[in-house]
């Protein structure tokens, strides 16, 4: 009710009450005036300052975002809104589709999307098919405020850059940790791991311990889906002191320290929470977080989750190491960028500038620092976000120096244009050799194979 | 009036069915398509993949089997349910919910109920004594096509027993009471008389689901995503990983006429079958 209103209402009332006093009164005398007196509420309404006109008011412009980043990108537009006016239509999709939604786009001429949201891996792709824009020059006349050099080294170029091009602005740090619950390392007399024959053993000795109560050593997630499955492989990989290729560019998926990694991820599944082949972002997760679970891999933001009371069991019990390593002498703790997103600009915005100064805000230092420090799904993607205090506060000391040790020497997936193939066939074979239709040598030899053909080498 | 009809056809069956064709005759990519001639290279190609050889093998697998038992099924509580009362009535409603929820629907909640920790289905198993540990009836190679089979005899039963109502409906009554003047008992009955007579209808009823079950694509995508390994990555999945994961919309063209071509044989000797039974039983 406004104002206005009320004050009305108050002197209907009053003038009512009025009447019906003045009726039920007692007759005066004759010859006497009645005097009926009303209080009346007198509203002072002050002239409102005339505001500056906010610089893009009445503008607006589509940013694509994937489903786990929808909270994150909500607060973003919101808080953009209220700096400049314009309206940021948030549309979601799943992260799996994300990639055919821009080309299609694209390529449909519909020009939905002003601004994209893009799965590192895929940057080469999307240039390829003439989605994104090239922002080379807007980061040199942006560099003063976007602060290139404060990003983490090891995912700034992979996020950005393809043939010496930048494409794209990073948005979502990610890379894994391996968590533990200390009450059930504890209880079980199992130390957090340090190489994945340590983890093995960790995993076995709890799970054969507490199966029948429902207690698992680790999750695995083994989930036939490239970005959960490669990721899971990629870290033995890295473990391994493996790559995808030599130091020539040419395949090397089946090097022997490949094919150890592969067969330590097989030896592991037969200890983890049934069954890893199934078992994906969701499985892990709740695994983890009912406290079913002793050790998971997992993206940063975990710890964020599991000290939230509305869906953890295990608050402030848990803790982080790196990666484990493997054997061999490449062996080394080394994570690898897992996931991992950017935000690009559609050759077919249909509001450039306004797409432009939508990037130009997320990369701002204070920006990157707010929108980490709520549960939106984001990682940092700045060293000063890591030492910042408020981030620090939020996701405690402790994970916030492990992560950024993690981002610092993380290990980043291909980005060329053929990599969309090759992952396929390597998620395809992976899958092959967890369900034992394939052994660990056969799978990698297949997809070196594979990818040799697809690069024509 | 006959020419929206056809220009409808042109534009929203014969378009995309040319679209395709050509398409399949190049080595296209999503954001590039008819990029390089290259004619039938893909056909070729999709000839010697092992994998959509699997593809084709386990659509067959899936798409018979859950036919068959959805029929058997369908026709059978049909049967028990060919009356009017109170109970029956409430059972036919119940019995279209499964048919009426969103199929992703469907597959969110059987992927809870098949949680290997904490899913409905292992709980009362092991209850029961039935299985001794919790079993990921999605994630072992065999165990998961049943699986997502399950979810689909759960979904599509409903369509099978309507159908199946509908035909028992349409049954004469001067055989029936020929045959009670003849002395045949309820089992006589249906095995000379309502099995031939509804023989056309189950038919063209089962004919209807096995073509929607060579198309199936959502349960696969959200209970498995053709995992574990390649054991439940049917025909329909695997098209559309290449073409919207790999990008290489040719190649999905090609084995997507394959795949067109293979139902259009199976469509036309099914057909050649019904009308068989139709001259021998049909009214």
């Amino acid at each position: 009710m406004t104002r206005n209103n009320r004050t009305f209402s108050m002197l209907g009332g009053a003038l009512a009450a009025a009447l019906v006093l003045s009726a039920c009164a007692v007759p005066a005398a004759p010859g006497t005036v009645r005097q009926v007196e009303v209080t009346r509420e007198v509203v002072v309404t002050a002239t409102p300052e005339p505001t500056a006109p906010k610089p893009f008011e009445g503008q607006s412009i589509n940013v694509l975002t994937i489903q786990p980043h929808a909270v994150a990108t909500r607060a973003l537009a919101k808080w953009f809104e209220e700096e400049t006016g314009a309206r940021v239509q948030v549309l979601v999709v799943p992260y799996a589709n994300v990639t055919e939604k821009a080309i299609l786009d694209v390529t449909s001429g519909a020009g939905e999307y002003d601004v994209i949201e893009i799965w590192y891996p895929m940057l080469g792709k999307l240039v390829e098919s003439g989605v994104l824009e090239d922002l080379t020059q807007w980061w040199e006349e942006n560099k003063e405020s976007l602060q290139f050099d404060d990003f983490v080294p090891s995912i700034a170029d992979p996020y950005t850059l393809i043939d010496g091009k930048r494409w794209a602005l990073p948005y979502d740090g990610d890379t894994h940790l391996l968590f533990y619950n200390r009450e059930l390392l504890e209880k079980y007399g199992v130390k957090p791991p340090t190489t994945w024959a340590e983890y093995r053993e960790a995993c076995k000795t709890i799970t054969e311990q507490g199966k029948s109560e429902g207690i698992y050593g680790c999750a695995i997630m083994g989930a036939k889906v490239p970005i959960i499955l490669l990721s899971t492989f990629i870290n033995r990989l890295q473990g391994y002191g493996a790559s995808f290729f030599d130091a020539d560019g040419k395949p090397a998926i089946n090097s022997p320290e490949a094919v150890a990694a592969l067969q330590e991820l097989v030896d592991q599944l037969p200890y983890a929470l049934p069954d890893p082949k199934a078992v994906a972002f969701d499985e892990a997760l709740g695994g983890f977080t009912t406290g079913k679970v002793g050790m998971v891999e997992f993206w940063t933001d975990l710890g964020q989750m599991s000290d939230n009371p509305e869906q953890s069991k295990i608050m402030k019990k848990w803790g982080a190491v790196p990666m484990p390593k493997g054997e061999g002498p490449n062996a080394a703790s080394r994570p690898a960028l897992n996931a991992g997103f950017a935000l690009g600009i559609s050759t077919l915005a249909q509001n450039k500038p306004l797409a432009y100064e939508f990037l130009k805000f997320v990369g701002r230092p204070d920006i990157n620092v707010r929108v980490n420090t709520i549960v939106g799904g984001l990682d940092p993607t700045r060293k000063s976000t890591f030492d910042a205090e408020p981030y620090r506060t939020h996701v405690t000391p402790e994970l916030a120096d492990a992560a950024k040790a993690a981002l610092s020497g993380a290990f980043a997936w291909p980005t060329n244009a053929k990599w969309p193939e090759m992952q396929d066939v390597l998620t395809e074979n992976v899958a092959e050799a967890l369900a034992g239709t394939k052994t660990p040598q056969q799978a990698l030899d297949d997809t070196q194979a594979k990818w040799l053909e697809i690069l024509g080498k | 009036m006959i020419g929206p009809a056809v220009l409808t056809l042109i534009v929203f069956s014969l378009y995309p069915l040319v679209y395709s064709i050509a398409l399949s005759a190049t080595d296209s990519q999503l954001a590039r398509p008819f990029r390089e001639f290259i004619a039938f290279k893909n056909y070729t190609d999709a000839a010697r993949d092992a994998l959509f050889g699997n593809s084709l093998v386990l659509t067959f697998i899936y798409a018979f089997g859950v036919t068959a038992i959805e029929t058997v099924i369908g026709f059978g509580l049909a049967l028990l349910l060919n009356r009017e009362s109170g109970p029956t009535r409430f059972a036919r409603t119940l019995g279209l919910l499964p048919f009426i929820t969103p199929p992703v629907a469907i597959a969110a909640i059987w992927r809870l109920i098949y949680d290997p920790s904490s899913g409905m289905l292992n709980h009362y198993l092991v209850r029961a004594g039935i299985l001794e540990q919790n079993v990921a009836f999605l994630g072992v190679p065999g165990l998961a096509m049943a699986s997502v089979m399950l979810v689909d005899i759960w979904q599509w039963t409903p369509f099978v027993f309507l159908l199946s109502l509908a035909v028992l409906a349409g049954l004469p009554h001067e055989p029936y009471e020929a045959a009670a003047v003849d002395g045949a008992n309820g089992w006589q009955q249906f095995i000379h008389i309502t099995l031939p007579l509804c023989l056309p209808g189950v038919l063209i009823i089962a004919i209807l689901r096995l073509i929607g079950a060579m198309k199936v694509f959502d349960l696969v995508f959200m209970l498995t995503f053709g995992g574990p390994g390649s054991s439940t990555q049917v025909a329909s999945f695997y098209i559309y990983k290449t073409a919207f994961q790999q990008f290489k919309t040719g190649y999905a063209s090609a084995m997507t006429i394959i795949v067109i071509v293979i139902l259009s044989v199976l469509v036309t000797l099914l057909t050649a079958l019904y009308r068989r039974v139709q001259a021998k039983y049909g009214p």
